[in-house]
């Protein structure tokens, strides 16, 4: 009877032992937060307030979509947007009000905050997805950002190779620059692309970042009787220019190309019928067949009156969804004692990401830049965008 | 020799834009006595009248009156602001021109904010029209025709109202003594109220040609403008009519020379430095200040 | 110490040494914007001298000084009793030129920046240590046979003249130790945010400075201790959605204060009345005698 008891007793011990250790396991992998609170600092006021005003879009988009199908591990995404506009010292008020409590950030947006505000994140170990700039910006605070973007030298020469393999006949080519941000660096990396493929580059042309009147430009341009034209300049100046061009008699429009970072609604709003016929490279295809762009983009045009996607509105929707597959992924509770570790489980998991689903493309991420991620050229043929080659 | 005549075609239209906004920056400053700094975004907020009124109507007269109706209505309702800034003792012009500059931020702020989603907006072909001339790279457009004739009437309308009214003759005696003018009975206020009028009549009437010379309007433009408006006006002399419409058609076809001839990124600072170089060696400016 | 606080504090001190090499021209007349130019400037020697020949931080300080005093020196021979707006338009081109210049120049980052300068410790010590030095400085120059000639030109320049003030000699200091101040601001602003862009020196840092100096109050050195924190603080205490209408706010402030207040919330006068009554000896003797 004795020995009954103690083994009934000892089975008993076990289970409850077995039961204690299960349930500090289970209540270890539980989330700690009501919701995933995602700051995200941004640039909704000030000279590009446009372009902010569609990144916080796509971002609350991704973040609607992700809590009507249940959450990230039950709990719902906020996204909280901070504007920043383009000033250094708000961004780093921010980023350092962000440092002591923030899972993951995304932004800043403008690239003097990235580069006044990010190493108050690296400094604290919190990661932050600058998805809306270059691998110039991106790359010096690695590991605590990833790169959107392939590295430029690599990504874009066979883009305008590939351009300028579509029209055998052009021998020169004249580059229009705004000096701006990574602009000049692409720039470069334009000009090689063409020279590799036999074009000779022209002196290029300098587009003031307050120029208002493009007439003298482009006769700059066109007194040195180039065959093509690269546009390397924000979309309204852009617009501009081509208006411009068309007016001087400029009549093969293929022969324009528009940089991606161009390929924004004031390409198409200022631009109208004289941008019909440019060629534009750009990292989305909205004519892609996937119900789940074509969602995207409808969504986005009935909340911008009848206005298209630009190129960089994807980013931070893909950001957020990145960002909830790492946390769904990873088993991150939000518990504020795991906080520094459950921030590098994060970063190694977007920085080494394979196989995303992107509401475009599909691309694995090695160390924080990307590959498999492709660049597209189009060409506008009765105001809408036409595939022509793709680059990788 | 073609590409001369036509740089200096676009220069000279670039020169138009600015002394139609110096003309009228010079108007407040000699009548009102204010430096009017929020005048350009006046001009560009009249310009997102006009696109919204397009949006309406293709009626080209209402659209022209909506530009200019926007643009009197805000220059009207910036008087009680700087007529209340004047009259305080000890208060000089520097007052009125940090307020002004208060007025330009929240105005480049609320269209950054809330107008077409912080987007430029841009005028329709109908609306800018296109090639009126065009010989080679030699072209004229309508844009830049109406501007020149525009401009060209504008400022005359406005020199004959100056020297051959009576109501000019009380602007130009209360620019040139405000007291003496209240002495011989002429009324101050209400000619100050009438020059605030003008300038918004003004103002609305290159809105209009703006939108056709550089067929979009954006929140920053009256910035971008803003600063080459002031430097003009001091190149010129503070307050100096004549001086203004010189340097302005100058700077714009300096602007389209050395864009043209000079080679690299330096091209687009030598108006600045032609202007720096001037002002450090006359500082009351090239044609003498009239305050 | 958190984080927020630390770059609160460290912007705060900056922009009061900004406000006052503001204000110290402005004791004139003067409104010297050659003071952002200053500070790029030394902001960008500073960064290159740190990295890229690991100067120590007090030689890199004390050159960046010696070269804003430098630039203050050259251009106050030209404009050192200029107009105010000669003053203002030669500190906005030189402030245009100096931006073309960083942007063009590789070795300065050009236009994508200039990133890691070296970190110092105990930066805000540093920066708090030397603006306590500045304000005793100003201080003294406020209290000193400059300062109450200063007071005089401001008000009118032909007494100061008539008084034997040389108004040049005055107008050269003041722009001279105002440059010197902003070399040294420039520095330390470096050093506190670790990377540079031509994108932190622009037209909106000036409008910025101006609302620091005439919120502030521009009459006394304190207003713009004030405003300096008053007007970092405020974006950091409203909620997102309303701080990103901070330029509103800003702009809607200027103009209230030069209507409401216009020498600014803190003035002289309010400095007198605080003052100890006891300070005021005989009129307490004149009041007692009457009773």
């Amino acid at each position: 009877m004795k020995n009954k008891l103690m083994r009934f007793s000892g089975i008993f011990t076990i289970i409850i032992c077995f039961l204690l250790i299960s349930s500090i396991n289970i209540f270890g992998q539980e989330v700690q937060v009501s919701e995933w609170n995602i700051p995200f600092l941004n640039s909704i006021t000030g000279p590009i307030a446009s372009i902010g005003e569609y990144m916080s879009w796509s971002a609350y988009r991704a973040a609607d979509e992700i809590n009507a199908a249940g959450g990230v591990r039950g709990k719902p995404i906020k996204i909280e947007v901070i504007d920043t506009g383009v000033s250094k010292d708000k961004a780093m008020e921010e980023m350092a009000k962000l440092v002591d409590s923030a899972l993951v950030v995304m932004g800043p947006v403008p690239e003097a905050c990235i580069m006044a505000a990010v190493p108050i994140a690296v400094k604290a170990g919190l990661f932050s997805l600058v998805s809306s700039t270059s691998y110039e910006y991106a790359v010096e605070y690695f590991p605590w950002t990833l790169s959107w973007y392939p590295i430029t030298e690599e990504k874009l020469p066979p883009i305008t190779a590939a351009w300028a393999k579509l029209h055998p006949d052009m021998k020169t080519v004249v580059q229009f620059v705004e000096n701006w941000a990574a602009w000049p660096p692409m720039a470069e990396a334009h000009a090689v692309g063409l020279e590799s493929a036999g074009v000779k580059m022209l002196s290029q042309v300098d587009v003031p970042t307050d120029a208002i009147m493009f007439g003298p430009l482009v006769l700059k341009a066109l007194a040195q009787k180039p065959d093509g034209i690269v546009l390397t300049c924000n979309s309204e100046k852009a617009a501009k220019i081509i208006i411009e061009l068309v007016n001087k008699g400029w009549k093969d429009m293929a022969k324009i190309l528009v940089f991606s970072s161009a390929d924004d609604t004031a390409l198409y709003t200022t631009g109208g019928d004289s941008i019909e016929g440019i060629s534009i490279y750009n990292y989305i295809d909205l004519n892609l067949d996937d119900p789940r762009w074509q969602a995207f983009r409808e969504a986005y045009k009935k909340d911008h009156d009848g206005i298209e996607p630009a190129s960089l509105s994807t980013n931070y929707y893909d950001s957020v969804y990145m960002i909830s597959e790492a946390i769904e992924n990873t088993g991150i509770t939000g518990d504020p004692a795991k906080l520094a570790e459950e921030r590098v489980k994060i970063r190694d998991y977007c920085r080494n990401v394979k196989g995303f689903k992107g509401v475009q493309l599909t691309w694995d991420m090695t160390d924080g830049v990307p590959a498999g991620k492709g660049t597209f050229l189009f060409e506008i043929e009765n105001g809408e965008k036409v595939f022509r080659a793709m680059a990788k | 020799m073609e590409i001369f005549i036509a740089q200096l075609i676009s220069g000279l239209s670039l020169g138009s834009i600015y002394v139609l906004l110096v003309t009228g920056f010079n108007l407040m400053l000699l009548v009102a006595k204010i430096i009017q700094f929020a005048y350009p975004q006046i001009v560009v907020i009249s310009m997102y009248t006009c696109w919204w009124a397009l949006k309406i109507t293709s009626n080209k007269l209402l659209i022209i009156i909506a530009g200019i109706t926007v643009s009197v209505a805000l220059s009207l309702l910036s008087e009680p602001i700087f007529r209340k800034i004047s009259s305080i003792k000890d208060v000089d012009i520097n007052a009125t021109f940090i307020a002004s500059m208060g007025i330009a931020m929240i105005m480049m702020d609320v269209m950054s904010h809330s107008f077409n989603y912080g987007f430029p907006v841009a005028f329709p072909p109908k609306w800018i029209g296109g090639n009126i001339l065009s010989f080679g790279l030699i072209t004229i457009s309508k844009g830049q025709l109406f501007a020149l004739v525009g401009g060209v009437i504008a400022v005359s309308v406005f020199f004959y109202l100056l020297y051959r009214t009576n109501q000019g003759r009380f602007f130009r005696a209360i620019a040139e003594n405000r007291l003496a003018a209240e002495l011989v009975g002429i009324p101050i206020t209400k000619t100050s109220i009438f020059s605030y009028f003008i300038v918004g009549i003004l103002g609305g009437f290159s809105a209009i040609l703006f939108s056709m010379l550089i067929g979009s309007a954006s929140p920053w433009l009256g910035e971008f403008v803003a600063l080459k408006m002031l430097a003009v006006s001091i190149v010129a002399g503070l307050g100096n009519l004549h001086g203004g419409l010189v340097c302005g058609l100058l700077l714009g076809i300096i602007e389209a020379i050395a864009v043209g001839y000079i080679s690299g990124s330096w091209s687009n600072v030598i108006a600045f430095v032609i202007m720096l170089a001037v002002i450090l060696i006359k500082p009351e400016g090239l044609f003498g200040t009239k305050i | 110490m958190s984080e927020v606080l630390y770059y609160f504090l460290g912007f705060s001190a900056i922009y009061i040494l900004m406000g006052w090499a503001l204000y110290l021209p402005y004791r004139v007349g003067q409104l010297n914007y050659l003071i952002v130019a200053c500070m790029a400037i030394t902001a960008y020697f500073g960064g290159f001298a740190a990295r890229e020949w690991n100067w120590p931080f007090p030689v890199i300080l004390i050159i960046g000084i010696m070269i804003s005093t430098i630039i203050g020196l050259i251009f106050s021979q030209a404009i050192g009793k200029a107009p105010c707006f000669t003053v203002v338009i030669v500190g906005l081109t030189s402030v245009f030129i100096v931006k073309t210049v960083i942007e063009n120049w590789k070795l300065l980052g050009g236009t994508v920046g200039f990133f890691h300068i070296p970190n110092v410790n105990g930066m805000l010590i540093i920066i708090y240590g030397l603006l306590i030095l500045v304000g005793f400085l100003i201080y003294r120059i406020d209290h000193s046979r400059w300062g109450r000639a200063a007071s005089v030109v401001f008000v009118d320049k032909d007494v100061a003249v008539s008084l034997g003030v040389d108004i040049k000699k005055i107008g050269m200091f003041f722009q001279i130790v105002s440059c010197a101040i902003a070399g040294m601001a420039g520095t330390l602003d470096a050093f506190l945010v670790r990377s540079l862009s031509p994108e932190f020196f622009t037209f909106g840092m000036i409008g910025y400075l101006m609302c620091i100096l005439f919120v502030g109050g521009y009459t006394t050195m304190w207003g713009v201790i004030f405003s300096a924190f008053f007007l970092q603080g405020i974006p950091l205490m409203f909620p997102s959605s309303i701080a990103s209408w901070r330029q509103v706010i800003y702009g809607a402030l200027l103009v209230l204060i030069i209507l409401l207040r216009p020498e600014g919330i803190i003035t002289r006068k309010m400095l007198w009345r605080m003052k100890p009554k006891a300070y005021f000896p005989v009129n307490t003797q004149i009041k007692n005698s009457k009773s």
